[in-house]
């Protein structure tokens, strides 16, 4: 399963389809706390420790509430939405299991599961579209992003998007950032139905081969 | 098939699918080694993004988020298998004759068939998202107006578990200390004519006890109180039967949602 463990941060594209995790991978969490740190806290909040969740809570806020407020929009309900995240993080925190991934990728994919749920609700959608009427593959990516300019994780980020196709990268970022089924995205760029999920998964092939990013 | 489902990858792993073409990918990927792993690469991969929208949350939403946990109890682990532990007990949909006609309702022991995985499987993927631990409000001084099935949910010792599907959400809330377990829906269509809804009580040897016969409101909702104990149920069932309901369930159910 291990591929190719050098290093390669430059955001350069690593030739190959085998190409996974290499050490500098972790680089991308310090912004918040290391991995290990938030597997830690996570299996202390399921012994029911509040202290370990308030820090948990402090080291990942940021990055939680942003990804709602992209995709939800409205101010109020991004609120809401991430407070009913972190007391499902927190409920069901005996349930993650580092073999399966980072206790930041557990947290966020709980976070987007519950926005996109919450903006395909019909009340949800209509309140959407009110302020994000004119949606195309021009995201204004620092709409809501405060410092995330400033954050190297963000230019590597950037870096790494820029060795998609144009298609790719609209889609992937219309699924991720957008919260659209990929029949909504095929619709969206004027693609064949049945072919954004494709532009989806190569987009995020490339993305993961690029930055090699920890599952 | 596999070929097309294996594309759906990405798409899952950036929540782009929607809910039918989750629930296909999902079992596929209980059988699918390969497709898990492609998954919680993808996944990380797409979480990379995240790094574009950070923005801070007003100090007030801490507020609230620490004092909203403090009031509800973290769920134990899962066990090492979630499908391990049930698979004898697989619950078994009648076919034939043998539920034909309505009676009271009584025990009826079902053979175990190869089909018949899919309600105690269901289950246990219903479990992962299971509400345990009411946040209990021993301020509420209203137990004397409380309806029956509020007595339930509100109850010292209730555990809630919920599930849905679709358009359909189902809470299962039971409490041992009442004996007592209470189901409220909604997104429920009234049932075509001549079919009724009704629940059961899954016991962990796959046999099925009616729990009552459940008719939604105009709002496309209900709730009851289970009719029997739910101390020996391993999960509760709904499914669509006969007008006047079945001693054993003919149809697959709509909802499984197993009591831990």
């Amino acid at each position: 399963m291990m591929g190719d463990m050098t290093a390669s941060s430059s955001g350069t594209s690593v030739p190959g389809e085998g190409a996974l995790p290499h050490p500098d991978a972790t680089a991308s969490t310090t912004a918040t706390a290391s991995g290990q740190a938030l597997a830690d806290l996570l299996r202390r909040c399921a012994r029911g420790d509040e202290a370990a969740f308030a820090e948990l809570y402090d080291a990942t806020s940021r990055r939680l509430f942003g990804l709602v407020l992209r995709i939800v929009r409205d101010h109020a309900m991004s609120e809401e939405v991430t407070q009913e995240v972190y007391l499902d993080i927190w409920r069901t925190s005996a349930r993650f299991d580092p073999s399966r991934g980072s206790a930041l990728s557990w947290m966020m994919t709980i976070a987007h599961r519950t926005a996109v749920d919450r903006v395909r609700s019909s009340e949800a959608a209509r309140r959407r579209d009110d302020t994000h009427a004119a949606t195309n593959q021009d995201i204004d990516f620092d709409a809501t992003a405060e410092a995330a300019q400033a954050s190297l994780e963000a230019q590597r980020v950037r870096r790494a998007l820029a060795t998609l196709t144009d298609a790719q990268r609209s889609a992937v970022e219309l699924a991720y950032l957008g919260g659209y089924t990929h029949t909504e995205v095929a619709a969206l760029l004027d693609l064949p139905l049945g072919t954004a999920k494709t532009r989806i998964r190569d987009g995020l092939i490339r993305l993961r081969d690029t930055m090699g990013v920890p599952a | 098939m596999n070929a097309d489902l294996h594309h759906l990858s990405g798409a899952y792993a950036v929540d782009a699918l929607d809910d039918t073409e989750r629930a296909a990918f999902e079992s596929h990927l209980r059988g699918c080694a390969d497709c898990r792993a492609e998954v919680a690469e993808l996944t990380a991969a797409g979480h990379s993004l995240a790094a574009l929208a950070q923005a801070t949350p007003p100090p007030s939403l801490r507020a609230s988020v620490l004092s909203g946990i403090s009031q509800v109890r973290p769920l134990p682990p899962l066990p090492e298998d979630a499908a391990a532990p049930v698979p004898d007990a697989v619950f078994s949909v009648a076919s034939g004759p043998v539920a034909a006609e309505a009676s009271d309702a009584v025990v009826v022991p079902l053979r175990r068939r190869s089909r018949a995985s899919t309600w105690l499987a269901g289950a246990a993927a219903a479990a992962v998202i299971a509400v345990g631990g009411l946040a209990w409000s021993p301020w509420s001084d209203d137990s004397g107006t409380l309806s029956p099935v509020d007595q339930v949910v509100a109850a010292a010792d209730a555990v809630r578990v919920t599930s849905s599907k679709g358009e359909l959400n189902a809470e299962v809330a039971y409490s041992r200390q009442l004996g007592r377990a209470a189901i409220t829906v909604a997104g429920l269509p009234p049932a075509p004519e001549g079919k009724t809804y009704q629940l059961w009580f899954v016991g962990s040897d796959g046999v099925a006890r009616s729990a009552g016969l459940l008719t939604p409101d105009a709002d496309r909702r209900g709730s009851m109180v289970l009719e029997g104990d739910p101390s020996a149920a391993a999960a509760v069932g709904m499914t669509m039967e006969p007008a006047g309901g079945s001693t054993a369930p003919t149809s697959d159910p709509l909802v499984v949602l197993a009591l831990a």
